[in-house]
């Protein structure tokens, strides 16, 4: 046989291509920094998965605005029966309660996505034949999940924002229209200048003299605003006793947030949103698939880091501090309360940080820290070994 | 990982090479089984090359292994000159890929899909799409979501993918696979045009007819080893070549070159028409006159003597270890 034993050269063809390598001095394809075009076609490649952008937009605007939407209308045609739908005891509710948790979630299962689907749908292999470097690849899904998850975030708790601010009550539909914003102070004068109003409308737990006649239609009904008329002093006292008894609920039903606390808690909120992202990405690209991750990460931030985060394990104690629902929970906004379903949830009531594990500011801060880094190197370590 | 890259200075290396693809002792074991067994493959620039083996005889595994999507176990490697894994992006800059069925996001159209490649690449590629598109005739269903595509549309959106980087080497695994008859023509004549435009192919397929069509030189792998190589030609001057007599009296006219001293050189066997003699590898063509002098001598006519060249196919299936044959 004349054939070339295995190993000996083959002749070259005539037509042999003897160009020289292309010019690479601004091709910097090693890199580990993303180009703004690889984060740009990673948004691209996120923002056309129709199912997952409409679960994201009903979860983080859709079921707030739905339900915001919801206690508009039914105070609208019924004011009496139906509270009104802003002010700051649904801010709390919405903030401290639903949009953490489904931020996160809903982060959680972007950050998964973006993670996974390369590897399952065969891209991987096409995007590392291209000489990229693995790293750069890793790192452009970042800034990519996030140009999605953080608008989305804050366009829902913009609303839920603006609807407590613009929708808070400006009157107790018992016929006194009370000022919102009043100090307990102003509350007890503008009470002591309305007193037969106030006597005959607040709620008062305690004893109302008998003499006091609140039947009919009453005069001072919707006209509050304008000093009342003059009354005994017996009655201004009385007036300010039930002001004073009334001011927590006055406080809750009438305010709402400040713009301080808005600011802190949205900023909170996108924290959370991103810790949620950069958990779900990190160990998707561990695991190399998406579901379960997914619901390893709600079981986690449902069942898990409440039980972690309040209950004191003996022994276990530092291990329980250095998970980042806690540290979480411990930079929460201290105008919101704790609820269930939170990052950092503790079951408890009383204000924030109340049956949190304790720890400090800087330690939460360094946990959460260590959780960004430790999932970003892990994803970004098992995607440069992998087999593509 | 024992490979060690080929000394040099990289660009100067790559321009002084003449292998699009070399490599030496280049080994990938998967625990016990060993896929990838000191392969030693040269590539010359600019040919349409195949590499061809049975199932399961390492053939992906060696391309992935080039790619740098896995990792070699020993040996060295290097694309376009440039030592492999020290230089792969600047080996890859240039290098073009198919492994496996190509797979692409299908809820991305065939554009976005090559977008979002290029953005991996140089500047210069998203300039590409367009004319990639219609170079591989995708042009009018480039808007499409890719999950409407056919198998064929995504082989060749495939190519589409590794024409982006303008390359220099392009390596293409089982590029037939799914393709109509008219799309099988198509795939080969934009593979010849490739090579005709002084690009390298390498072809793994096991459509042997195929690859004889398109390459000017295989090499054939089983069980992880290379073992032929070169020029299609050279390989199957060497192979045997079939004799088709037809004549009067074929079971006369066996018995007669049985009794000839060219008995010992021919294998006969009786066909439907007549004879079919197998003769050697480089048998020349006086052989052939001799049998018909010795026929026409002995009184049988003979109306048809036709040397039949064996094809690529037929001689694969010789060398390779599963017909029991590998040397």
């Amino acid at each position: 046989m004349t054939t070339m034993p295995a190993g000996h050269s083959a002749p070259v063809p005539d037509r042999a291509l003897q160009t020289a390598p292309a010019d690479r001095s601004r091709d910097r394809r090693g890199s580990p920094i993303p180009t703004v075009g690889m984060i740009a076609t990673r948004v691209m490649e996120l923002r056309k998965r129709r199912g997952l952008m409409i679960a994201v937009v009903v979860a983080t605007i859709g079921f707030p605005a739905l339900f915001l939407l919801i206690r508009l209308l039914l105070h609208a045609f019924a004011p009496r029966t139906s509270p009104p739908a802003g002010g700051y005891d649904i801010f709390k509710v919405l903030v401290a309660g639903f949009l953490p948790t489904f931020g996160f979630i809903v982060a959680a299962t972007v950050g998964c996505t973006a993670g996974s689907r390369d590897l399952t749908e065969g891209m991987f292999r096409h995007l590392v034949v291209t000489g990229r470097s693995r790293l750069a690849l890793y790192l452009a899904r970042i800034p990519g999940g996030l140009a999605i998850v953080v608008p989305l975030v804050a366009i829902g708790y913009a609303i839920v924002c603006a609807v407590s601010v613009f929708a808070a009550p400006t009157f107790i539909d018992s016929n006194v229209n009370i000022p919102p914003g009043l100090s307990r102070v102003g509350f007890e004068n503008w009470a002591r200048d309305r007193a037969e109003p106030v006597i005959c409308s607040l709620p008062y737990n305690g004893h109302i003299p008998g003499n006091i006649a609140c039947a009919g239609p009453p005069p001072w009904s919707k006209s509050a605003v304008t000093p009342g008329q003059p009354a005994p002093a017996k009655l201004e006292a009385l007036a300010i006793k039930i002001a004073s008894q009334d001011y927590s609920g006055y406080t809750s039903i009438f305010r709402y947030p400040s713009n301080s606390l808005m600011i802190k808690a949205g900023l909170w909120i996108e924290l959370d949103a991103a810790v949620g992202f950069i958990l779900g990405l990190g160990l998707a690209s561990l695991m190399g698939q998406r579901t379960s991750p997914i619901i390893l990460i709600i079981v986690f931030q449902i069942i898990l880091t409440p039980i972690l985060t309040g209950v004191a394990i003996p022994h276990l104690q530092g291990l329980q501090r250095s998970f980042v629902g806690l540290a979480m929970a411990h930079l929460e906004p201290s105008g919101l309360p704790m609820f269930f379903g939170l990052p950092g949830v503790t079951g408890g009531s009383g204000g924030p940080g109340a049956a949190l594990l304790p720890e400090s500011a800087a330690e939460a801060i360094c946990v959460i820290i260590a959780w960004l880094a430790g999932w970003t190197i892990l994803g970004a370590w098992r995607m440069m070994t992998r087999d593509a | 990982m024992n490979t060690t890259a080929l000394p040099g200075t990289p660009g100067k290396l790559a321009a002084q090479s003449r292998w699009a693809v070399e490599t030496h002792g280049l080994t990938k074991r998967f625990g016990a089984n060993t896929a990838v067994n000191g392969v030693e493959l040269l590539v010359p620039r600019g040919s349409a090359f195949g590499y061809l083996g049975p199932n399961g005889a390492g053939k992906t595994t060696l391309i992935r292994v080039l790619l740098g999507l896995t990792h070699a176990d020993a040996g060295t490697m290097s694309l376009l000159g440039y030592p492999v894994p020290r230089h792969r992006d600047a080996a890859l800059t240039r290098t073009g890929a198919i492994v496996d069925e190509p797979r692409f996001h299908g809820h991305l159209t065939g554009r976005q899909n090559l977008r979002l490649l290029a953005a991996a690449r140089e500047l210069a590629a998203r300039d590409r799409i367009g004319p990639v598109l219609e170079r591989v005739g995708l042009a009018h269903r480039a808007d499409d979501r890719v999950s409407t595509y056919s198998m064929g549309m995504r082989q060749r959106l495939g190519v589409a993918a590794c024409l982006l980087g303008d390359p220099q080497l392009l390596i293409l695994d089982e590029p037939m696979n799914g393709l109509d008859p008219a799309g099988i023509a198509e795939m080969r004549d934009m593979i010849l045009s490739l090579v005709a435009e002084g690009r390298t192919v390498v072809l793994s397929s096991h459509l042997l007819d195929e690859v004889e069509r398109t390459c000017d030189a295989v090499a054939i792998v089983d069980r992880g080893s290379i073992i032929r190589q070169g020029p299609i030609s050279e390989l199957l001057a060497g192979a045997p070549v079939a004799l088709q007599v037809e004549c009067s009296e074929p079971g006369r006219a066996r018995a007669l070159l049985a009794g000839t001293t060219l008995g010992a050189r021919i294998e006969a066997a009786s066909a439907a028409l007549g004879l079919e003699i197998t003769l050697p590898g480089g048998t020349g063509r006086h052989v052939i006159a001799e049998i018909n002098r010795v026929l026409v001598a002995g009184g049988i006519s003979v109306y048809r003597l036709q040397p039949v060249q064996a094809s690529l196919e037929s001689w694969f299936l010789q060398v390779t270890s599963r017909l029991g044959d590998p040397e």
